[in-house]
Parts: structure tokens; C-alpha cells; sequence
């Protein structure tokens, strides 16, 4: 017996993907397809000045443009050998809060937020509005941060290597203190009613990986760390990474090769709370533990619940930075450039964002690699779908479908982030492959 | 009055011109009070049916599918209205445009033979009939919203389209090109970022895209009177708006 089911085209997730499952005598198969059609960023990075990578990348995501600046700038600070002064280090650390921020609350509340109320959308419900509301206001304190310090919420323009084209002044941002402390407050009392949600019980094991940083909850420094026992550097994980091209879709999916075979992982929120949680002000942490927050969560469902913790700490990392804030020297480093070759990876709002970029003696790109969160995890969100579809293959495809919607969308993936991106689907012999229709009808 | 539906529509792109709409934020329930959200895939599982009065259409045209997708939008919508750098001029993407699209694929792609795409990536109006364009990259939220607000007024909507330059001065900014000698696109680029770089001691690197009758050569000359190469030149305008520059460029005559 054969049936196949198909979702030409998910809502509430950024950029376009699509699944299709096969149910052939009992066994599952399921591929996640991403039919964003590519945009060639590494091939058109090639060639081009180190000075306006960061431009570029902004550009692969709408959402995460400042991860993209931030594993840019940090790549070739470590090819010039760059070390930025102490509060331009804060400032970057500012404004990834500000998109953590954004892109968290645009998760939260107008993307999975919908699946647990039954809406179809975050206005179309009457009784979700306030909960939405709520959500549009912290989104908004998101891109006031990112405005003040990069001129506008998305592709901000002021982050560069070396520092910034110029830094805010301190009355300017002490002005966001009174917003940021209420939001702050009120974010405290939305992880307890997240965690109230329902949720799938779905305990699975997986391996969850991230920076991690004495001195601070991982942002823009660290060693990559795993609970599966990875203790490496970013280079030294980079090239335990293993991108596959794979026929049915896609983004490239990546791999970790680890004694001897290659597994999938998880990176983002989940990963991040589960493994330094330590780092979390003890505010927080006695929030959680009041909410029955047990750590580490080993249910992807339950992103949002992680997610709202982050957001959480990003406000009160915000006020922290702001209230700390002492203006430095200069608004950039000098250096001279040089060629070189050198990896960086930073926590952008859905996981590790990682870089590597070779430069020639003029300060031109002649090769470059950008692995986004969303293909690292596209691996494991395939494995789950079809644990999924196995253990409920008697029900109907219309409960399958929606059901199947959901866990790709706790994963928040981000299907424009995905760079390098195949148009297709063909089946796993090779045959001509048949066109995805995106028609959204 | 029965509301006007909307549509929004995605192609090739970041999916930031999109997000422009959703960081309307304090606005956004008033939109969709004021209209009826019949299409958004990226906010809303409601799937598209019937007749819509405007579309919203981000992204560029690059693939096959993508060709005859923008035909049939085009055949449901009253109005139609590309946001953004990449439906008005083809994007970063457009790069491709310029070079060799195997050479491209073979450098991101292990087995380039089933990457399905086109060598070029065209802006829509290379398609279909675009009844109002709105430039930038990404496009303002303020434009997005007169735009919005003049549909249902009835009206033009009030977007200029003078050099960022006019911006520029009345905000009263040291003019970066005559007093650092920097390379800035502001004389031959469109007012509409707020004038956004200039602010924060950068040069303009073009995200709204060439201005009516800008005269690039001039400026070209300019910069590289002040050492910049031919090269470098060329790649100033080779962004955002790569095809919309070249175009323009080609219109001036030679120089």
C-alpha cells in the first residue's frame, strides 16, 4: 500500500519550503524540500572587497541581517588581527539583542504563537489580539535597538570591521531604559503562560550544540560545545561539518562527522538554553524554576518556551549594556587588511550562523563558505517528521498535514537564510524530477 | 464599504521587504482593519482564492516556475505593486546576470546539473504590467504605508522621486563627496531611506536605486578624480540595484 501525501507550500514560516511524505508497506519517507529559488551568494561574493561583505550578506535574510553582518565583520577582524575595544565589543552585543529580540518575538507571537490557539494568523481570532499586541509591542523595542544603533530595523547600515561608521550617544540610549524595564517585567510573566501551552509529548535525544563563552551567554564569542561531549574551536567544528547536496530539495543539509559517522543536531534556542543556562541572570532562572522549567528540554516543540526565556534575557541584557556603557575611544579600529583565511561562527536568533571567508593581498574575497542555522537543522527536522508520520500513520492526511506544519514551524526555520538553495524535487533513484508547484492555491 | 483585498506575494528575495509590512507594528491591526488580508503566506495560513485589488509583490523573477507564477498574480490583481529593491530591478541576485550562471552554480553546488534557474534574474515589470513600483532595499515602512493609505484614498501616492541628495541637505549633513572626498551614490540615488548612511558617517551605497536622469558617468568621474579605479567604479553601482544602475547608465549615452 502507497500513500503520499504533500504541503506545496508552508504559512507562518520565513521563505518557502515544502514537504512531501511517502508511506510505502509501513515505511516512512520524508523529505523537507526547500524550493526557495538560490540567489548564488557565494559565487557572487567572490571577487568582491572585504569592506562591503557585510552589505551583501545582510541581504540573505530579511530577518537575521545582523547575524549575517556579525559572522562577516568578526571573520575578517580575525584575518586582520583586529581586537575591538571593550564597548564597541557591548555595542554589537546591543544590537544582536535588538534582532534577537525582533526575531523572537516575530516567532513567538505572529508565527508558532498562532498553531497553539487555532488561528490561522495572529489577527484572525479575536481572543488572540491582546496576546498578538503584546507580542508587536516587544518586536517594536527590537527595532527601536536596532534603528538607534544601525539606522533601521532591517539591513541596518552602521556595523562594520573594526567597529561602527559612528556609535549612538549615551542620552539616546539611556532613553530606551523605561521601555526596555517594562518589557522586561512583562516578558518575565510570558514564559509563564508559554510554558502552560499545550504541548506534544515528544521527549526525543538529540545533540544540542552552540557557543559557549565563560564570561557570557553566547552571542558573538566561544568555543562550540555540545551535551553528545564536542569541545572545539570554531574552526575545529567547522570542519566537522559536512554540507550534502541532497535531490529533493534544497538548502545544502549539513552533518557533523563524529566518530566515524555523520549525525544530525540541533542548533538554536533549545541548544542554547540547554547548555548555558548558568549564564541566565538568576531572575530568570527562578522564573523558570517556579514555571517547572526542568533543563535540559529535549522536545523541539518546546522552542517556544526557549525562545521566550531568550527574549527574557535579551532584555535584561539590553538594560545591562546600556546601564554599563561608557563611550570608546574611537568609533573604529585602525588596521590595514591582509590576506588571509579565517572561520567565525556567531549565535544568530535560530542558531550557530557560520562564515569562512579566504581574502588575496588587495582585500578581495577569492572564496568563501556561509553555513545558515536552518540547513544544520533540516537534517533532524526530517528525522522527526517521519518519526512522526510513522507512529500516526492510521490518521487521516488532513491530521498529518497540519500536525506536520507545526514541527517544521517550532523549528522556525528560516528558508531565505538558506543560501544555497535547489529549486526541485526528484526521487531518491534519480529520475527526472518532477517540478514543486509553489502555486499557493 | 467592503474592504479592499490584499495580496502579498514572494519571489526571489530576503524576505525583508515582507517583514517591512509586519513591522508596521503599532499600524499593523489598523491594515488589517482597513483591509481584507486575502493572501500572505508568511503571516497567515489562508490560501489564495478569487480576485484580489492589490498585490504586493516582493522578489525577483529567476526561476521557470517563477514566470508563469507572476502571470497568474498578475491576472487576479486590480493593482499591482512591486516592494523592494528585488521585484522593482532584479535584486543582488542579478549579479548572475553579468557572469557565467554555471560558473555560479558549479561554486555553491556539488552537483550543478539539477539546480533549476534561470541566467538572469529580471525585475517584474520584464513580465508583467506594474501599475506603481516602490524602490529600497529594503523598502521603507513609511512609503509602504502612504502607498497602502493612497490606494485607499484614491490617490497618487506622495513618494518623490529627487537624489538623496535633496534630503541630505536639508537635513543639514556635511556633505560627505565635497568635504571627505568619499565615494557617495547620494547625487544619483533616490531620496526615500531617510537618508540613512549620510546620518551615520557612511557613504550611500544605493539601496533605493538610480534616480531619474542621473548623470552616473559625472559622477564616476568625480570619484575616481579622487583616486578610486575603474574597477572599484564598477562596483559600487554592482548591488542592490545592479540592473537598474547599468540601465541607466546605458540611457545617459556614451560619456
Amino acid at each position: 500500500m502507497k500513500r503520499l501525501f504533500k504541503i506545496d507550500c508552508l504559512s507562518r514560516v520565513e521563505g518557502e519550503t515544502g514537504i512531501t511524505a511517502e508511506i510505502r508497506d509501513g515505511e516512512v519517507a520524508v523529505r523537507a524540500g526547500v524550493f526557495e529559488a538560490p540567489r548564488f551568494f557565494e559565487s557572487f561574493l567572490r571577487g568582491r572587497h572585504y569592506s562591503e561583505v557585510a552589505d551583501f550578506t545582510a541581504r540573505v535574510c530579511g530577518i537575521c541581517p545582523v547575524a549575517y553582518q556579525m559572522s562577516a565583520v568578526h571573520a575578517f577582524e580575525r584575518i586582520f588581527g583586529i581586537e575591538v575595544e571593550e564597548p564597541i565589543r557591548e555595542l554589537r552585543r546591543l544590537l544582536y539583542c535588538g534582532e534577537w529580540i525582533e526575531s523572537h518575538a516575530l516567532h513567538i507571537y505572529l508565527l508558532q504563537g498562532p498553531d497553539f490557539s487555532g488561528a490561522e494568523s495572529a489577527w484572525s481570532k479575536r481572543e488572540y489580539l491582546p496576546i498578538a499586541k503584546r507580542g508587536l509591542s516587544f518586536k517594536k523595542l527590537g527595532n527601536r535597538i536596532l534603528t538607534l544603533l544601525g539606522g533601521r530595523p532591517i539591513h541596518p547600515v552602521s556595523a562594520k570591521v573594526g567597529g561602527f561608521s559612528k556609535l549612538p550617544q549615551k542620552q539616546e540610549l539611556l532613553s530606551l531604559l523605561p521601555v526596555l524595564q517594562q518589557a522586561y517585567e512583562e516578558s518575565l510573566t510570558e514564559i509563564a503562560r508559554v510554558v502552560c501551552l499545550p504541548f506534544e509529548d515528544n521527549l526525543m535525544y538529540m545533540e544540542c550544540i552552540s557557543l559557549s563563552d565563560p564570561r557570557e551567554y553566547p552571542m558573538n564569542y566561544g568555543n562550540v560545545i555540545s551535551n553528545g561531549g564536542v569541545d572545539t574551536s570554531m574552526a575545529g567544528f567547522l570542519s566537522m561539518v559536512r554540507e550534502s547536496q541532497v535531490e529533493h530539495s534544497t538548502a545544502l543539509h549539513s552533518a557533523m562527522r563524529k566518530d566515524g559517522s555523520e549525525s544530525p543536531y540541533l542548533v538554536g534556542p533549545i541548544s542554547r538554553v540547554n547548555l548555558n543556562a548558568e549564564k541566565l541572570p538568576a531572575e530568570i532562572t527562578t522564573t523558570m524554576k517556579k514555571c517547572g522549567i526542568s533543563l535540559p528540554i529535549m522536545n523541539t516543540r518546546m522552542g517556544i518556551i526557549a525562545r521566550s526565556i531568550e527574549l527574557s534575557y535579551t532584555f535584561s541584557e539590553a538594560i545591562r549594556v546600556i546601564q554599563e556603557y561608557e563611550a570608546p575611544s574611537r568609533s573604529c579600529a585602525d588596521f590595514e587588511h591582509r590576506a588571509g583565511e579565517a572561520a567565525w561562527i556567531t549565535e544568530a536568533p535560530r542558531g550557530m550562523l557560520m562564515h569562512r571567508y579566504e581574502l588575496d593581498h588587495g582585500g578581495y574575497v577569492k572564496d568563501c563558505t556561509l553555513i545558515p542555522p536552518t540547513s544544520q537543522n533540516l537534517a533532524l527536522m526530517e528525522r522527526e517528521l517521519r518519526d512522526f508520520i510513522q507512529c500516526h500513520m492510521d490518521k487521516p492526511v488532513e491530521f498529518l498535514k497540519k500536525e506536520s506544519e507545526k514541527i517544521v514551524r517550532s523549528y522556525d526555520p528560516c528558508i531565505s537564510c538558506s543560501v544555497h538553495l535547489v529549486v526541485l524535487e526528484g526521487d531518491k533513484q534519480g529520475k527526472t524530477p518532477e517540478g514543486i508547484s509553489s502555486d499557493p492555491a | 464599504m467592503k474592504r479592499p483585498r490584499i495580496g502579498v506575494f514572494k519571489f526571489t528575495s530576503c524576505d525583508g521587504c515582507q517583514l517591512s509590512l509586519l513591522n508596521l507594528e503599532d499600524e499593523l491591526l489598523d491594515f488589517v482593519g482597513l483591509f481584507q488580508v486575502a493572501y500572505f503566506r508568511e503571516a497567515t495560513d489562508r490560501p489564495l482564492r478569487g480576485h484580489l485589488d492589490i498585490a504586493l509583490v516582493e522578489g525577483s523573477v529567476s526561476t521557470e516556475r517563477q514566470r508563469s507564477h507572476v502571470v497568474a498574480v498578475r491576472e487576479r490583481t486590480r493593482y499591482l505593486v512591486t516592494v523592494g529593491a528585488c521585484a522593482t530591478s532584479g535584486g543582488l541576485q542579478a549579479l548572475r546576470n553579468w557572469a557565467d550562471i554555471d560558473d555560479y552554480k558549479n561554486a555553491v553546488y556539488p552537483s550543478p546539473a539539477i539546480i533549476e534557474t534561470l541566467p538572469c534574474s529580471t525585475p517584474i515589470s520584464d513580465h508583467v504590467y506594474v501599475d506603481y513600483e516602490l524602490w529600497g532595499c529594503p523598502v521603507s515602512s513609511d512609503e509602504l504605508s502612504e502607498t497602502l493609505g493612497s490606494f485607499l484614498l484614491d490617490k497618487r501616492p506622495g513618494i518623490p522621486g529627487y537624489s538623496l541628495c535633496m534630503e541630505c541637505k536639508r537635513k543639514g549633513i556635511p556633505c560627505l563627496l565635497i568635504a571627505r572626498s568619499a565615494p557617495c551614490l547620494g547625487p544619483v540615488t533616490r531620496a526615500g531611506c531617510g537618508v540613512l548612511c549620510p546620518s551615520l558617517e557612511r557613504p550611500c551605497y544605493g539601496c533605493f536605486g538610480p534616480k531619474e536622469g542621473a548623470n552616473i558617468d559625472s559622477l564616476l568621474n568625480v570619484f575616481r578624480k579622487s583616486g578610486l579605479s575603474h574597477h572599484d567604479c564598477a562596483l559600487l553601482l554592482d548591488k542592490m540595484n545592479t540592473s537598474a544602475y547599468r540601465k541607466a547608465r546605458t540611457r545617459e549615452g556614451p560619456p
